[in-house]
């Protein structure tokens, strides 16, 4: 059977990108850009600042491909990258705190009724008016752990800190949403 | 222990997780724009990387004209070694005396 280049395996497609060629880069980003996507678009402020943001991670992956050891999979360690850029994004923009992400980035909606869909946009504008208030790790924290629904283990993987940290910063974070929340409800 | 704050934030984030990012638009010639990004970031490294090279030999003809002119302008006055390095000649001729040298 012949192999496709798209069915090739990615530390195949890495060695190719060592030896220079740009073609196989171009065939990573199109592998893993939905994820890498998906991942920043909860953290981005706007379709440019995501497209910065994703253009960040690729490039990070791209300067630092040389260091990826082959003994974890390969996705494991985008997703560390992508994490952390993210991360250090909500960081340079601490300034803007309270700062309401523009409605820029569509969402797919997988409520089935009228309703649910009402009910589905007024969570999420409302949790993003939350955790615009939370600082950077928490924010961070609490989107992988539940929105993303990532065990404390993962999210300690991705991030590099302790999972008694994690827990620690979920806890905090839950804490601050839920006064927020309780003033939202008071007005 | 849970309280009625914890689920109903617990609710919200139920609710929130049936919105998915739809990124598609965003993706599009996404691989285009980040090679452009990194051609350019290339290019702004060569032109930095050519400028260091360039300025080598001007840095050299500096050095030994540098070099040069300490010699010419303040030469050393003796060949002792020891004196070269302090410039303490006067110091060095009243021990010698001092010490019967």
């Amino acid at each position: 059977m012949i192999s496709t280049e798209s069915e090739l395996p990615d530390e195949r497609i890495i060695e190719d990108i060592l030896a220079g060629k740009d073609g196989a880069f171009v065939q990573l980003v199109s592998r893993y850009k939905r994820k890498v996507f998906a991942m920043a678009a909860r953290f981005a402020r706007d379709r440019d600042d995501l497209d910065d943001i994703c253009q960040d991670i690729f490039i990070k992956i791209y300067e630092n491909l040389g260091k990826f050891r082959s003994d974890a999979p390969f996705e494991h360690w985008l997703s560390r990258i992508a994490i952390r850029t993210c991360y250090d994004a909500l960081r340079k923009r601490r300034k803007e705190r309270g700062h309401v992400p523009l409605d820029i980035v569509h969402y797919q909606i997988a409520a089935e009724s009228g309703e649910e869909l009402l009910v589905a946009e007024e969570a999420r504008t409302l949790l993003e008016k939350g955790m615009s208030q939370l600082n950077p790790a928490e924010r961070l924290v609490i989107t992988l752990l539940e929105l993303e629904e990532k065990s404390v283990r993962e999210i300690a993987g991705l991030t590099g800190w302790s999972e008694t940290n994690v827990k620690v910063r979920a806890f905090r974070a839950r804490q601050k949403l839920k006064r927020i929340l309780e003033k939202h409800h008071e007005r | 222990m849970k309280d009625e704050k914890d689920e109903m934030l617990d609710e919200l984030f139920r609710n929130a997780r049936l919105m998915k990012p739809d990124t598609g638009s965003v993706e599009e010639h996404f691989e285009t724009r980040l090679l452009a990004v990194m051609e350019e970031k290339r290019n702004d490294q060569a032109i930095w990387s050519s400028w260091t090279w360039r300025l080598v030999p001007w840095l050299a003809i500096f050095v030994v004209i540098v070099g040069i002119g300490s010699f010419t302008i303040d030469p050393v006055s003796s060949s002792d070694l020891f004196v070269t390095f302090t410039s303490s000649d006067d110091d060095y001729q009243i021990t010698n005396m001092l010490a019967g040298g």
